[in-house]
């Protein structure tokens, strides 16, 4: 191949210890020191739900929460995030319960093929996070760095508009000792997420 | 494309910084900074000029801070744009920049420092193979430049960054910090004609933050800015007005800069006098400038938008950014 007449040898990175709270779980293990955060959780942690799109930051499919902000993990490096919580898609739900986020999307249409999906939940949850009543224009310019080839952002807006609107009625509402429905009854709310 | 493995350092002052990088490079080895990371990464994913060993900027305590007349280089443009800290021009412009997802990484610092962009550059290894590279990322192959060939010196890629000719317009000062020590000068003087030189950075300098006079207050601004996708991309011609009313409301001083149209973004005090020297009259004033500086500006043909358009369009944005200032 072409590439190995020019590219200077560059001699293998150093590995270095590494750690962070994934999902509220730690994480610990050695990576190369230069690693992409992307590389380590999908490679690593093993959380697939992050997607590797464009890698370069066009496409917004491997999106996750560090820290409460939204970022780009195939523009993060792994080094930098060390010690952060972060969160993937699979972190959303609690236990077998979507969170209001994933059940808009999955009943307004927001999702079709799939894959920018984990991206765009992930930034409209940091979002909602932030302002539970945003207009469409704001969720318009947060959802500016995903792309979606499927549904025409319409759908994923109006999710966006539903998640905010139950989280909104949820705050009202809140009893925090209400018992919740369990929407998979058999399968025991001890084993999930594992 | 996998990024090439490098060795990352992650000091904790300026002072930890400017030393690792001096070590780095006295045991012969190559280093660059990573500041937000949006550039170099998809850069370094490419294979273009990757180094051994990253510095990372991101755990230096201190500058980070957002104010009217003080940005540190790890300021986020998130921040900037949208934390009401900072300048309202300066806020206007940062919000500009690409997709809140990049802004979230991108800092002042990386934004100031964006290296230089040309279809014939940013591009794949193999892509950039089919055309025998280019001067920019030659491979050892001492490349000619694809823009304008036959010439062998001069890097034409151009400087696509939004911030920088907003803080020349507001009269910006850059604080860099090196092996040398600290030194200060106008943001003007900081940019380099050259696609590959880009700046003034020596050897192992970084920027640390970014000041603007303290009577920045009083200057208003705009800025406009052309691009393929309204949400995302990289401009294809930018132009930054700000400009200070005297007490009786009339034009007390006016600047203009342009960005995206050559290897550095330009101050256009050439232009601005001799129309502000004939007196002000609202749009006349403004039809003269918007074509003065449409004359002075050089694209050329490596960025989406064909240089012809970039440059018409400059003469728009220049009396788009200026429309507040048609009734004086």
């Amino acid at each position: 191949m072409a590439a190995d007449e020019h590219v200077s040898m560059i001699p293998a990175a150093s590995k270095v210890g590494w750690s962070a709270e994934v999902n509220g779980r730690g994480f610990g293990d050695e990576i190369e020191s230069g690693a992409i955060l992307l590389d380590v959780l999908r490679d690593q942690v093993g959380t697939l739900g992050v997607k590797r799109g464009c890698d370069m930051g066009t496409c917004g499919c491997c999106t996750v929460i560090i820290d409460g902000v939204a970022r780009l993990s195939c523009l993060t490096l792994a080094g930098e995030a060390e010690g952060c919580e972060i969160t993937t898609v699979e972190g959303l739900a609690t236990g077998h319960h979507l969170a209001p986020i994933q059940e808009m999307f999955s009943e307004c249409g927001g999702s079709q093929c799939g894959f920018c999906t984990p991206g765009f939940l992930l930034t409209s949850a940091a979002l909602l996070a932030k302002n539970d009543s945003p207009s469409d224009s704001e969720v318009k310019s947060a959802i500016d760095g995903n792309l979606c080839r499927c549904t025409g952002y319409q759908q994923i807006v109006e999710s966006i508009q539903a998640a905010a609107e139950i989280l909104r009625s949820d705050a009202k509402s809140k009893d925090g000792t209400a018992a919740q429905m369990d929407p998979h009854p058999g399968l025991g709310a001890g084993d999930a997420g594992e | 494309m996998r990024t090439p493995p490098f060795n990352l350092h992650l000091p904790t002052t300026v002072s930890e910084a400017v030393q690792i990088s001096a070590e780095l490079r006295a045991e012969g080895r190559e280093t660059d900074w990573i500041a937000g990371g949006t550039d170099l990464l998809p850069n370094y994913k490419w294979h273009l000029n990757t180094k051994s060993d990253v510095i990372s900027l991101a755990r230096i305590e201190g500058i980070t801070s957002v104010s009217m007349t003080e940005i540190g280089a790890m300021a986020r443009l998130s921040e900037i744009a949208d934390g009401g800290e900072a300048h309202p021009l300066i806020a206007a412009a940062a919000r500009k920049v690409a997709s809140s997802l990049i802004r979230n990484s991108a800092t002042l610092g990386g934004n100031i420092c964006l290296d230089t962009r040309c279809f014939w550059f940013n591009q794949g290894e193999d892509w950039r193979s089919s055309i025998d590279w280019c001067l920019k990322c030659d491979c050892g192959t001492g490349a000619d430049c694809r823009v304008i060939v036959n010439q062998n010196e001069l890097c034409v890629a151009t400087y696509q960054a939004d911030l920088a000719p907003n803080l020349m317009v507001l009269g910006a000062a850059i604080h860099l910090a090196g092996p040398e020590g600290e030194r200060s000068l106008p943001i003007c003087e900081f940019f380099k004609l050259d696609g590959m030189t880009r700046n003034v950075l020596r050897e192992g300098e970084m920027v640390v933050k970014v000041t603007l006079p303290d009577e920045v207050g009083q200057w208003q601004g705009e800025y406009q800015k052309l691009r393929l996708r309204e949400s995302w991309d990289f401009p294809e011609a930018g132009v930054a007005a700000a400009w200070r009313l005297g007490g009786d409301g009339t034009l007390a001083e006016l600047k203009v800069a342009t960005t995206a149209l050559e290897s550095i973004p330009r101050l256009h005090d050439q232009e601005v006098a001799p129309i502000i020297a004939a007196g002000w009259s609202g749009e006349e004033s403004i039809t003269a400038l918007a074509k003065a500086i449409q004359q002075t500006v050089k694209p050329v043909n490596n960025t989406a938008f064909p240089p012809n358009y970039r440059k018409k369009m400059t003469r728009v944005m220049c009396e788009r950014a200026l429309a507040q200032l048609s009734i004086n």
